[in-house]
């Protein structure tokens, strides 16, 4: 049922692409391994047996039982998603129902259309019923939501919160962390430094208080005639400064903060908890616990699920940025929902 | 390793629409018919232009129409998501090779109805016509296992629908040029050699060594397709 890493590593000639880890996968739960294109790569052939490992070894229940989401996947485009689907239906004598899984996969109006007549997104999704009718026990998916439509995108969750109920071993495979955020339950980022960890739990209650401390000092501060507000960042040895609200959003990876300003990013030397206590007064906000957004830029709050939301800013990338559940309360006392 | 018979008929179905659907393919098989029928209205009945047309619905459909559903799999990246499910490689080419069959043998059919072809001896002409589509297929194997695209495998087709169909006029130069002799052990000129005996009365055991050739043929195309096969398995 489970997916396991041992002491899995890979190397390239001299170049090690990932030391030694270990990562049990188990069953009922989706988790995202962060990673750059060529690990992500890497890991997918390996997987597959085109290629191997170094060390160590990858353990699953049967080859015959894994199902794999590629990115550039190929479907039979003259065929209609009824068709194209039942013929897979066969190929794996598949006790699935197709009218179920096309209707998860909400794709029920367009099952007579040609494939190729589909949109990206309904393409991606017409793909997703094709695994979903191999029954498999374990799914890897590379990149599951880039480039989805948001209708898409809450499809596809909709079938994660699906295979987790059906104790499925899900392994998502991607370059972002805001995917991983968004439909995985356990994160880790793996490079050529080895396997981390990334938190996603929710913060402590007192931190939430210390938050509030803050907020009253920095009330306090900002009556100080003079004040010298800027941020700055490093660029190649330079340091420049931007205004606090020129700036879309501040994401904290590796224990090291990025400013996102117009879609390119610029690593500060602060630590998220000092840039939120020095932007709070200028309308940001720490939505996630590794993200902080200039709440005068979002344009949509999404809910995926009762437990998950994303944020849509109105910059020129329309990035998203993830939203946490109790920072979801917090949000909605600011706007002045409740 | 067994084949699954349903897993078969799964992919000759898929392949039957989406072959009917690509015009671009599906149109070839008209070709060789209307040609027969026109040459049939001319009243041109040699057994020379009757197995012309013959051995053209042979390139043209067991070749042609074989190497562009393999090389269609290929292109579109179709192919990665056969390999992954469980039929074998056996069942996908199974598959696609009874489609194929089915269709050379219509259009075979068809052929040598309208061009007025009617031979003296139907069984061992029938038997030679269904060792023939075998050889046709396994080239068709054969070529679309090389061929990266449809554009490439219309284009590689071409020397063998030129050899095996004007190929048989070869032998009116072999007086000329007697190296050329050694065309006549293609499997197209047995054919011919094949039909003509036939005509003259011959009955299965005469034609034996035509028939004997074209299955050494058949054999060394699909042990170079089962090489070529295990060769490009590697990437």
């Amino acid at each position: 049922m489970s997916l396991k890493f041992i002491q899995a590593e890979k190397q390239v000639y001299d170049s090690i692409v990932f030391p030694a880890f270990d990562l049990t996968i188990a069953g009922g739960e989706v988790t995202a391994i962060c990673s750059n294109v060529n690990i992500r790569e890497q890991l997918i052939e390996i997987i597959l047996g085109r290629n191997f490992l170094s060390n160590g070894e990858i353990q699953y229940a049967d080859e015959k039982k894994l199902a794999f989401f590629f990115l550039h996947e190929g479907l039979h485009e003259r065929l209609t998603v009824q068709e194209f689907l039942k013929f897979y239906h066969q190929l794996y004598q598949s006790k699935q129902s197709i009218e179920e899984i096309t209707r998860l996969v909400q794709l029920d109006s367009k099952k007579n259309k040609k494939i190729k007549d589909l949109t990206y997104s309904e393409k991606k999704r017409a793909q997703l019923a094709y695994i979903l009718i191999q029954n498999a026990e374990t799914y890897i998916m590379e990149e599951p939501d880039q480039n989805l439509d948001v209708e898409s995108k809450r499809i596809f969750i909709a079938v994660f919160n699906e295979l987790r109920k059906l104790n499925k071993t899900v392994l998502v495979l991607t370059s972002h962390l805001e995917t991983a955020v968004t439909v995985a339950d356990k994160i880790v980022r793996l490079d050529d430094k080895g396997l981390q960890i990334v938190q996603t739990e929710e913060e402590h209650p007192e931190e939430l208080h210390n938050v509030n401390v803050i907020e009253s000092e920095t009330e306090e501060k900002i009556v100080q005639p003079i004040r010298f507000e800027k941020i700055p960042t490093k660029v190649n040895e330079k340091i420049v400064l931007f205004d606090p609200p020129e700036i879309d959003y501040i994401e904290s990876t590796e224990g090291q903060t990025f400013l996102h300003i117009k879609g390119e990013s610029f690593p500060c030397t602060f630590t998220l908890n000092e840039l939120e206590e020095r932007l709070y007064p200028f309308g940001f906000f720490r939505c996630h616990r590794s993200y902080i957004v200039n709440l005068q830029k979002v344009r949509e709050v999404i809910t995926w699920t009762r437990n998950s939301y994303s944020l849509v800013l109105d910059d020129a990338l329309k990035s998203s940025v993830p939203l946490s559940k109790t920072k979801m309360a917090d949000l909605k006392g600011m706007l002045g929902l409740k | 390793m067994t084949i699954s018979w349903k897993r078969v008929n799964a992919i000759l179905q898929k392949d039957f629409k989406d072959f009917s659907r690509n015009s671009a393919v599906s149109i070839i098989i008209f070709f060789p018919i209307i040609l027969a029928a026109i040459y049939g209205r001319m009243g041109i009945d040699s057994l020379q232009t009757q197995f012309m047309n013959i051995n053209m619905a042979f390139a043209m459909v067991g070749t042609y129409v074989q190497c562009c559903l393999i090389a269609e799999e290929k292109e579109k990246n179709t192919l990665r998501g056969l390999m992954l499910s469980p039929a074998s490689t056996l069942e996908i080419l199974g598959g696609k090779s009874l489609l194929t069959f089915v269709l050379t043998i219509i259009v075979v059919f068809f052929s040598a109805y309208l061009s007025e072809y009617r031979p003296a001896n139907v069984a061992v002409v029938a038997i030679a016509i269904l060792l023939s589509t075998l050889f046709y297929i396994g080239m068709g194997t054969l070529l679309g296992l090389v061929a990266k695209s449809v554009m490439e495998s219309s284009v590689i087709v071409l020397p063998v629908i030129g050899i095996f169909t004007m190929g048989s006029f070869v032998t009116a130069l072999t007086e000329k040029y007697p190296i050329l002799k050694v065309a006549e052990f293609l499997p197209n000129i047995q054919l011919i050699e094949l039909a003509e005996e036939v005509e003259q009365g011959a009955g299965f055991v005469q034609v034996l060594p035509n028939l004997g050739i074209i299955g050494i043929w058949i054999v060394a195309v699909f042990a170079l397709t089962v090489v070529v096969y295990r060769k490009r398995m590697v990437d």
